[in-house]
């Protein structure tokens, strides 16, 4: 896509969030889905960025999201950092992180860097709650129950106002959405995509692979993890079984709803899927059957995303208009 | 002391030779077709589970039987999978991202399919054989020596069939060669689904052998998906004697690091072990890139 109909997409997709709290403000519940959807949103878009933009098929998302949110709720209760600056230190700590697992990532190709990627995943889990995990504060098996609210000079935000939040985190994540816009507009983006479609000849043109991937993996975890501290503070506790392979499904199926490589497709896939998901819960166990299902059908119904059918039917019109 | 490394070592033996039937049915698809398997741990789990439908029905209550009424049910699963999910995203660029999409997805639905089905608690099958060898002791029970036996049995009769049938051969032509395999006239989409198909039938035997031992649950597919996309891995993607090496080194690792660390540590060893061999060699131990 273009980057102005990018820009110009994201810039309604946004304008029709921001004045969803006039219609549904009055229910916590569905502003608390919303603020879901929103941090769902970075999440999704961090992943898009890397394995639709830059074409590392990482799968080590999750996994970034659960470090980042856990380094920020350790960091604010054990070093009584205020949540402001400890979602920016988790942030930076993830990113660390992220650059460790990008680095062996550089010298493999497809399959293996998702096999590498998701043994973080995989590794993560027993990690946290063993021994190495409960001397550092995650509680263990029990996670952390205790996590101090977002607090922005002196005011609190707390789950029962749920409004204040949201509006902080869709400023986030508008940031972050921008971020990640200029991130493909610019040089940035072409390296991306001369690296993803002929690595050897774009190294020969002096693009260097290494900086690049190695730039793609920081950020996107320094978003990820950030966005994962502000989810530890809005929820108030965390466990291991945001490491179940429920979410990480759910994160692929905004991804397959919205579009890979589609940039601004992340972020409608992840108000749709989350939105859905929602709506699907009273059906209990059967639930994640048909989530299964949807992804079966839709990436053999809709290989592109909502973003790809959008995109045809300009197109279309296009022609049309010329004929 | 001296007993219980032999019991380790044993052990290590018995899980190796049943995750390089596994492995090799994983590197077997990514060789011949490029296309990486998530469903693979949920075809494991739908071998144990044909295998608990069948013991359930007293005529069929014999290992013999549910091998042989087991095995063309999930060799025709595979081969629909195949046809009907992956083959039709072969056309498109970023059909790699997609078939790991698609059979994720599939995975999603399968599993808790189980679940609703089958109800999450664990399900058992019947010893292979009852009783034990002892001398001291030293205890060897038969279930392990039949185990160990039919998986390097599955393992021979699939290089059998690579390289002695018609059909094998031209799978591997297709691995070497795409385009010039379908040039000399061998159907490529065919050989894709029916290596597919064969990968299933492995995994799914695995199952039903391991499922006497290790129970049979919805998600207990995740498991054997990482181990054999390790083992895989290690061994070089699509290198089937890799495959086989790496299975033994890892079933042997993970027998040594269970009983001398605890079994937390297993996975953590286990993928030390990879990110090393992996930052040294890049395509596996006997891996080639291409």
């Amino acid at each position: 896509m273009e980057h102005k109909r990018i820009t110009v997409f994201l810039a309604i997709i946004w304008g029709v969030v921001a004045i969803l709290p006039l219609f549904f403000g009055s229910t916590n519940f569905i502003m608390h889905i919303l603020i879901m959807c929103l941090i769902w949103s970075v999440v999704a878009s961090c992943w898009d960025l890397i394995m639709g933009f830059a074409g590392i098929f990482s799968f080590g998302q999750v996994a970034f999201f659960v470090i980042g949110s856990y380094s920020s709720a350790i960091i604010s209760a054990r070093l009584g950092v205020p949540p402001v600056f400890s979602v920016f230190i988790a942030g930076i700590f993830t990113a660390g992180l992220g650059v460790l697992v990008g680095l062996p990532c550089l010298k493999l190709k497809g399959a293996y860097i998702a096999l590498v990627t998701f043994a973080v995943h995989m590794i993560l889990e027993p990690v946290l709650k063993g021994d190495i995990g409960r001397a550092l504060g995650t509680g263990g098996a029990r996670g952390i129950l205790t996590i101090a609210p977002m607090n922005i000079f002196g005011y609190t935000f707390t789950s029962s106002d749920p409004i204040p939040y949201f509006y902080l985190l869709f400023l986030v994540a508008v940031v972050c959405s921008v971020i990640i816009l200029m991130v493909i507009k610019s040089h940035w983006g072409t390296a991306f995509l001369a690296l993803k479609d002929a690595e050897e000849f774009a190294s020969c043109l002096g693009v260097s692979a290494f900086k690049y991937k190695l730039m793609v993996f920081a950020l996107t975890s320094f978003l990820t993890g950030m966005i994962g501290g502000f989810y530890a503070h809005y929820v108030g506790m965390l466990s291991t079984r945001m490491l179940g392979i429920d979410l990480f499904v759910t994160l692929m199926i905004i991804l397959v709803i919205g579009g890979v490589g589609k940039f601004p497709g992340a972020v409608i896939g992840a108000f749709i899927t989350i939105a859905v998901n929602e709506m699907l819960s009273p059906l209990g166990s059967y639930r994640p059957i048909i989530l299964g299902g949807l992804v079966v059908v839709l990436v053999l119904a809709l290989p592109d995303g909502i973003t790809g059918l959008f995109e045809k039917m300009f197109s279309e019109k296009k022609q049309g208009l010329s004929h | 002391m001296f007993i219980e490394i032999i019991d380790v070592i044993i052990s290590g033996l018995i899980n190796g030779s049943v995750y390089a039937l596994m492995a090799v049915g994983l590197t077997l698809i990514y060789g011949v077709s490029k296309a990486f398997n998530f469903a693979y741990g949920s075809f494991y789990s739908m071998g144990g589970y044909i295998a608990f439908l069948l013991f359930g029905i007293s005529f069929f209550n014999n290992y013999l039987i549910v091998f042989c009424l087991a095995a063309p049910v999930l060799l025709i699963f595979g081969f629909f999978i195949e046809k009907l999910l992956v083959a039709p995203l072969r056309k498109r660029d970023d059909w790699e991202v997609k078939v790991m999409m698609i059979t994720l997805g599939l995975a999603l639905f399968l599993d808790n399919s189980y679940q609703v089905v089958f109800g999450a608690r664990m399900k058992s099958l019947p010893s292979i054989l009852e009783g034990s060898f002892e001398m001291g002791e030293f205890i060897l029970s038969y279930q392990d020596v039949v185990i160990f036996i039919f998986s390097l049995g599955g393992i021979l009769i699939f290089r059998w069939f690579l390289n002695n049938t018609r059909t094998g051969m031209s799978v591997r032509a297709v691995a070497q060669n795409p385009a010039g395999a379908q040039i000399v006239g061998i159907p490529k989409e065919f050989v894709f689904a029916a290596t597919f198909a064969i990968s299933t039938v492995m995994v799914g035997m695995g199952g039903i052998l391991l499922a006497q031992k290790y129970f049979i649950t919805p998600a207990g597919g995740w498991d054997i998906l990482v181990k054999a996309w390790v083992i895989t891995a290690f061994g070089g993607m699509g290198s089937i004697k890799g495959g086989l090496y790496a299975a033994f080194i890892v079933g042997m690792l993970e027998a040594f690091v269970g009983w001398y660390f605890g079994m937390t540590w297993t996975l953590i060893a286990l993928f030390a072990v990879l990110l090393t061999t992996l930052a040294v060699r890049p395509q596996g131990l006997m891996g080639k890139w291409g």
